[in-house]
């Protein structure tokens, strides 16, 4: 009885330790080059670079960042960036859209633009630059089946890094407000003992989170340089 | 049990009626079998038109012809590739469609040219001639990426109210799109609406810049006598600022 006691609570250690062994590691800093705030009725943009411009950010990071900026009762007021891009049209396609806020003057005063942005009450432009990768792995693992059954044997692990970039642009003053920065790695592992056991690090949804508050902060605050 | 096969050989259908295969004549079928599971390995992909939204822009208060070719009803681009599927991709009428759209949110007044029409007795200040020059797409495995991208390329040629060539000018567009939960022929779709807002965008951003289309309608009013009167803010600022330029190059001469 004491043997199988203790059989079960060294299962539960490895599990314990499996589990906390698919880690993540996060830093998240910010920029900030001019006082921010929002009031009520304003609203923000989620936008990706250009991927004319080799940016690969990921349709469901924009909608993980225009959700938990919206989540909650302090959330922001978040135009969905596709609704934006069509009734902007062509201005803020992959081609067109502006690189740098020195551009924003000239954009502002083609027919229609402004009007539609304070139609939206657009107070901020969000551009996310950046993805998740996979940047290791190894490991082995072989999985067979046959007629008395089947079964996984062997072990695998794989890293990935989330790095994204937001910089924020504010339309009130036609300028960069700053830029807020977020790098996560996170190392998943699959040991197989028959029944493979995946203990995965769910990197690309901590970079969002940490990404999205502390975009919130960057943007609610109304901090001087 | 080679002798048994070889027994098989010399009476292949029983009493039952069933046919009996040999050890080769099993490879053979299975190998028939898996070529037909092979030649079914490819993509069919259909699309549906897209819609090309509003632009905010103001229209070139001209009168312009819009001859399609006869592809544009129904472009299908089939493409092996290599080592892998065949894709066959039906864009339907998407081409027509979108320059239909384009042109009508472009000009003042659009009028769509048939095959039997003589543009020159129509009451057109210019004729635009729109082709498709090259489809091209490539597949997450080949680009070892997550996503689907395409390339077109079409050429503009413009023709003034006598018929002359007066632009020529090649478009290239490209979209890119991640594949989703819904699968690839999702994604390959988003990546060609992409390419072809693409194309519209640039189209809106240089068309005039580069065919020199509304000076077109002084030209024929001038050589009619009777002068058009074009607004003070038709002026087209087509210094533009963009993140990827394409060079734009009239090859008219």
């Amino acid at each position: 009885m004491k043997q199988v006691k203790q059989t079960v609570k060294a299962k539960f250690l490895i599990l314990v330790t499996l589990t906390s062994a698919a880690c993540v590691t996060s830093t998240v800093q910010d920029a900030r080059t001019s006082v921010t705030g929002i009031n009520e009725g304003e609203s923000v943009v989620i936008m990706a670079k250009s991927y004319h411009l080799g940016n690969e950010t990921e349709a469901k990071y924009i909608r993980c960042i225009e959700d938990n900026l919206a989540r909650g009762r302090r959330g922001l007021r978040v135009i969905p960036h596709a609704e934006f891009v069509d009734s902007l049209f062509p201005w803020f396609e992959p081609r067109t859209a502006p690189a740098e806020t020195k551009n924003l003057a000239k954009l502002m005063a083609r027919p229609g633009v402004a009007d539609k942005i304070a139609e939206h009450g657009i107070r901020y432009i969000i551009w996310l630059d950046g993805d998740t990768e996979r940047v290791a792995g190894g490991g082995s693992l072989s999985c067979a089946a046959g007629p008395g059954g089947g079964g996984c044997f062997g072990f695998a692990w794989w890293q990935k890094d989330a790095d994204y970039d937001a910089a924020v642009w504010d339309l009130q003053g036609l300028e960069s407000a700053g830029t807020v920065s977020t790098d996560v790695s996170g190392t998943s592992f699959m040991p197989a003992l028959v029944i493979p056991l995946p203990f995965i690090a769910r990197t690309q949804a901590k970079a969002c989170k940490t990404l999205a508050d502390q975009l919130h902060s960057f943007i609610v605050q109304d901090e001087t340089i | 049990m080679c002798e048994r096969s070889e027994y098989r050989v010399a009476q292949p259908i029983n009493a039952t009626g069933r046919v009996y295969l040999t050890g080769m004549n099993r490879t053979a079928l299975l190998g028939l079998l898996m070529a037909g599971l092979l030649a079914g390995c490819g993509s069919n992909v259909k699309f549906q038109a897209p819609t090309i939204p509003a632009p905010l822009l103001e229209k070139i208060p001209i009168s312009v012809g819009l001859r399609m070719p006869e592809n544009f009803e129904h472009f299908v681009h089939e493409e092996k590739v290599y080592g892998r599927e065949q894709w066959s991709i039906d864009l339907g009428r998407s081409n027509a469609a979108l320059f239909e759209q384009l042109f009508a949110h472009m000009f003042a007044e659009v009028t769509v040219v048939g095959p039997e029409d003589d543009p020159q007795l129509l009451p057109l200040h210019a004729l635009i001639e729109p082709s498709i020059e090259a489809f091209e797409f490539s597949t997450p495995d080949q680009s070892n990426t997550e996503a689907f991208a395409v390339w077109i390329r079409y050429r503009l040629r413009v023709y003034d109210q006598s018929g002359d060539l007066v632009s020529n000018w090649p478009v290239s567009a490209y979209g890119k799109s991640q594949t989703t939960a819904m699968g690839g022929t999702d994604a390959l779709q988003r990546a060609a609406v992409l390419a072809m807002r693409d194309a519209a965008a640039l189209v809106i951003m240089k068309f005039d810049e580069v065919t020199h289309i509304s000076a077109l309608a002084e030209k024929s009013a001038a050589a009619s006598g009777s002068p058009v009167e074009l607004p003070a803010d038709e002026t087209q600022d087509t210094e533009v600022q963009t993140t990827a330029l394409e060079g734009p190059q009239d090859e008219a001469g």
